[in-house]
């Protein structure tokens, strides 16, 4: 395989290039056209298509082609989370429609079928297709579960209405479909040989302020949810920057590092809006609505499509600040996040493994390593937990004796990072680490010292970043948001970053928070991982509840380009969900994020505790 | 060759803590001089006493009398000093006088459980072979600041003291008590040999640990680095805000002010004088004796300060005396601060040892003085290996 199809087939199928996280603008041929294929992520799919003969050059592989006009934003955000350099991928598709063209090669015009036209006529001449080309970014998932299933239809409706007569339509035809949000999922549920629906053009957002809540469009991100109620002083509890809110909320319930402060599952809304299966239209709140609150903890239908929620907002004050505390084990770092939720101490908390904390702080795969040594090795940091928290809540964890990497520090080291692998005065912060650990964190003005050890600066940071992105790069880590823990936390830029080495697998419980349990199924995970030899890690840990439940991921990772892996991924993921089943039917404390799967709408006290 | 005193004829000792700096040094001295060891010991992170004891042995350049030492892996903490019922039955029916060097010298009261189960409970083991075996002789290798803070002129003698300047100080106040009141008990002949602080070879600078006067050289060179790679690859901007700056000789001017309750000193002595010491202690030991293996001259800490800055070629070390004054602490004062903290009360101390005892038992055997010459040949040892002797460590 050369370089520009390996390239093309590793996308990760994250979305970041469908959010302008990084403030440099997105493609913009993506939402003026809206179908996946417009994208950095859909071009990706396609080359790959095309180039392995998968599907023939289209009508709408001409038009997709002759979209881009290879700006390099794609691989400002590419890059950012994965390393990876989309722009030659692009550049590639468009000289292979070129070289087709020019060679006399047949460009194929799919012919509007009658059901193409009736549903053309509930969503518009322009937003439903029937075009090979165009369909092929949404025929495949780089999940371990999934099969590859071409659309028949990909439509994109724009209102509540027009999704509602499209499942009567489609209801009324047998037509089989699925729904899409921004990327895709890893139990290959957004794929259909019939029609993929795609919400992207339902990007309404609406601030019901005196309510107290959002009305956010089922094609509303994230990262655009969260940075609309920013602007106006707020914050969301929502998930992964680039997954649509509403099918985030379906689908899982929103797990973030604020679970502690803002709940789960239906604690994050106060209303949504569904169209059943039928077409037939109900909001949760109405009285005669299906009871999507209850929960069971077994595979579940598809309720129909959320349409629109009306998320929480949540108050914040300016003296917010993040801080991350070291932990030599995993026991004791357990023992405090519980002490911490029982007491009510900070917003946001989440123990964090150290392959995400070097993973997110790295800009590069190598660095990461290195990173990673340093705190594991060096600084015998196997654990950190992430807090943000008010003033008095960081004070609080203070009090409690605690040791912790202050916001300074953590820009300090955060844009130091490359001298931090060479830096031989960590040896004797190690060594008076013995007498009481990491207790150089207590220092009197150890940040200002870091200051001078480290050098940081964004110019450092992006020392090994490629040198032609390096001004981007340099500009972007000035900006103040970029090693702010409070924003990172709430925006989730850089959690993404966990495939960039090799695509992930989740195994994702909702368990009580108790260090026994979590030890052996940590344990369990661990011992499937190594039986089919794949590299895992712990991924984090967050209370829920005040410390009475957490949540906890697993991740297992592997090559999404090898199909021995893949099969030995998909092996792991079978035994480790064995393991789950077994552990819950056991105690029957313990939920399956399998299961929350279409019941992530549920009452959180029904998920965690009925 | 060394040799014993009065020609004896060379003897058997069981010596625990011969990992360790004092005891590795004092096994390989008694082995030089053609004695006889059984060496009571740990594994350590999974490499066997026997080869611990080989690779000092080694290090000492004496690998080739290995021959002369027994091991046996041993826990002080457990029955019969965790050795077998057969094991202990031999070693005890040989009778043979125990040198006790094993201990634990950090000072860290968050250590404290560790620290007083290393130097109290497990000398409770050992004691108890001493006893089983009518030992001819049990010798205590304590230190000097067993003393306590209470007193400033330090006689050779038990007096308790009720002050201490840290748990390791008070846990070898304590162990002295047990091992005089258990040699008293079961009527065994003891001694408490008490050394100061001890430092590499005053002739060839050669040393196993680094602590102590050589971790106040590593923190200063550590902080001087941070400031000379900021002046030289950055802008040394942050450098300026601290006061830091380079001259003209490629002295780096750096404001350190450390502030002490009141001038002190620091007792030194070197390896070579614990170890002579020592064994011509063993050669003719007094029932009951302490003796302080101490320099007859404190060293001044202002003239410890001289010696550094012209090592690393800083200068603006500055000492304060008095209570804290409120000045506000620069970063690097702060840094150097938590470095030296658990070693601040020796930078103030103005204990006086007597050392009668030892001078006797020495024939006035000279204390190498520190010179700068002294200090620069060990410094520049432990910069030489990096400040880790590796595996001996």
């Amino acid at each position: 395989m050369d370089d520009v199809l390996t390239t093309a087939k590793s996308c990760r199928h994250y979305a970041m290039c469908k959010i302008d996280f990084l403030n440099s603008g997105i493609c913009p041929s993506g939402p003026e056209r809206g179908y996946d294929s417009f994208y950095p992520q859909g071009r990706m799919a396609l080359y790959a298509a095309l180039a392995e003969g998968r599907t023939p050059v289209t009508r709408g592989v001409v038009e997709v082609a002759e979209s881009c006009d290879l700006c390099g934003k794609c691989d400002y955000q590419c890059y950012f989370v994965t390393e990876m350099r989309p722009t030659r991928v692009m550049a590639a598709l468009k000289d292979f429609v070129a070289r087709h063209i020019r060679s006399g090669g047949t460009v194929e015009r799919a012919a509007e079928d009658s059901l193409l036209k009736e549903i053309r006529a509930i969503v518009g001449e322009e937003w439903a297709e029937n075009d090979r080309g165009i369909a092929a970014a949404y025929s495949r998932d780089p999940g371990p579960l999934t099969q590859p299933r071409t659309p028949a239809y990909v439509v994109l409706p724009g209102t509540r209405g027009e999704v509602s007569a499209l499942l009567r339509l489609l209801h009324e035809k047998g037509i089989p479909w699925s729904v899409r949000g921004n990327g895709s999922q890893n139990m290959g549920l957004v794929l259909s040989e019939g029609a993929v629906i795609d919400l992207c053009r339902m990007k309404d957002i609406v601030f019901d302020e005196k309510n107290w809540v959002v009305r956010v469009g089922a094609g509303v991100s994230a990262f655009e949810a969260q940075r609309e109620a920013v602007r106006r002083g707020y914050r969301v509890n929502v998930a992964e920057p680039a997954a649509l809110v509403c099918a985030n909320v379906v689908c899982s319930g929103i797990f973030s590092t604020f679970m502690p402060s803002y709940g789960v599952a239906a604690g994050n809304f106060v209303d949504a809006d569904f169209v059943a299966r039928d077409g037939s239209l109900f909001s949760l709140s109405e009285k005669t609505a299906p009871n999507l609150f209850a929960f069971r903890p077994t595979d579940q239908e598809s309720p129909g499509i959320c349409t629109g929620l009306s998320l929480k907002l949540h108050p914040t004050t300016p003296d917010e600040s993040g801080i991350l505390i070291p932990f030599a084990s995993r026991e004791e770092a357990l023992r405090f996040i519980k002490d911490c939720s029982i007491r009510r101490i900070g917003l946001a908390i989440s123990l964090l493994g150290p392959e995400y904390a070097s993973v997110f702080l790295a800009p590069t795969k190598r660095l990461a390593a290195e990173v990673k040594d340093v705190f594991t090795e060096k600084l015998g940091i196997p654990y950190l937990v992430l807090l943000i928290g008010d003033a008095y809540a960081i004070r609080s964890v203070a009090e409690m004796g605690r040791p912790a990497f202050d916001q300074r520090l953590f820009r300090a080291i955060a844009l130091g990072l490359p001298s931090l692998r060479s830096a031989p005065w960590l040896e004797l912060l190690d060594r008076i680490s013995a007498d009481e650990p990491y207790s150089y964190l207590k220092i009197k003005s150890f940040a200002e010292m870091a200051e001078v050890a480290l050098a940081p600066s964004p110019k450092q940071l992006c020392r090994d970043v490629d040198p032609d992105l390096r001004p981007f790069f340099e500009r972007l880590f000035a900006r103040p948001e970029m090693t702010d823990l409070v924003w990172l936390s709430m925006f989730r830029i850089l959690s993404a970053r966990m495939g960039r080495e090799k695509q992930f697998s989740v195994n994702i419980v909702f368990l009580p928070l108790e260090e026994k349990l979590i030890g052996e199924i940590i344990e369990e995970f661990r011992q499937v991982a190594d039986r089919h030899r794949l590299k895992h890690d712990l991924g984090f840990i967050t209370p829920i509840d005040e410390g009475k439940r957490c949540l906890l991921e697993y991740d297992y990772f592997f090559d999404q380009n090898d199909p021995d892996e893949i099969a030995r991924t998909r092996r792991a993921a079978q035994d480790a969900g064995a393991v789950i089943e077994a552990y819950s039917s056991r105690l029957g404390t313990i939920r399956w994020i399998r299961h929350v799967v279409n019941q992530g709408v549920s009452r959180s006290e029904n998920l965690l505790y009925t | 060759m060394r040799e014993r005193a009065n020609g004896g004829r060379p003897r058997t000792f069981i010596l625990t803590g011969a990992t360790g700096f004092l005891g590795g040094h004092l096994m390989a001295a008694l082995l030089e001089r053609g004695d006889r060891l059984v060496v009571l010991g740990r594994a350590s992170k999974g490499m066997p006493l026997r080869e611990r004891i080989s690779r000092y042995l080694d290090w000492l350049g004496q690998a080739d009398r290995s021959d002369q030492v027994e091991t046996a892996e041993s826990d002080f903490l457990r029955p019969f000093c965790g050795l077998s019922a057969a094991r202990y039955e031999a070693l005890r029916s040989r009778a043979l006088p125990i040198i006790h060097s094993a201990s634990d010298t950090r000072f860290s009261e968050l250590k404290r459980r560790e620290i007083v189960e290393a130097n109290v409970h497990g000398l409770k083991g050992i004691l108890e072979l001493a006893g089983d075996s009518r030992a001819p002789f049990f010798h205590y290798i304590s230190t000097a600041y067993a003393a306590g803070i209470g007193q400033t002129r330090c006689p050779e003698r038990v007096e308790v003291s009720g002050a201490f300047a840290n748990v390791y100080e008070e846990s070898k106040a304590q162990a002295e008590q047990n091992v005089i009141a258990a040699c008293r008990r079961r009527k065994i002949p003891y001694t408490l040999i008490r050394p100061s602080i001890v430092y590499g070879d005053s002739r060839t600078g050669r040393s196993t640990r680094f602590n102590a006067l050589y971790f106040h050289v590593r923190s200063l060179q550590l902080i001087r680095d941070i400031y000379l790679n900021d002046i030289r690859t950055n802008d040394g901007r942050k450098s300026r805000e601290h006061g830091a700056a380079l001259d003209e000789n490629g002295i780096l001017h750096l404001p350190l002010r450390v502030i002490l309750p009141r001038r002190g000193s620091l007792n030194l002595v070197p390896i070579d004088y614990f170890v002579s010491a020592t064994l011509a202690i063993l050669d003719e030991p007094k029932e009951g004796f302490i003796y302080h293996l101490t320099s007859p001259h404190s060293k001044d800490l202002e003239e410890l300060a001289a010696y550094c800055e012209s090592f690393l070629k800083i200068k603006g070390i500055e000492f304060r005396y008095g209570p804290p004054n409120g000045e506000p602490v620069s970063p690097p004062e702060a840094l150097l601060n938590r470095f030296i903290e658990s070693y601040r009360p020796y930078l103030a101390d103005a204990r006086h040892f007597e050392r009668d005892h030892t001078d006797q038992a020495t024939g006035g055997l000279p204390v190498p003085e520190l010179t700068y010459e002294n200090f620069k040949r060990c410094v520049d040892y432990a910069v030489s290996v990096g400040w880790d002797a590796g595996h001996v460590s």
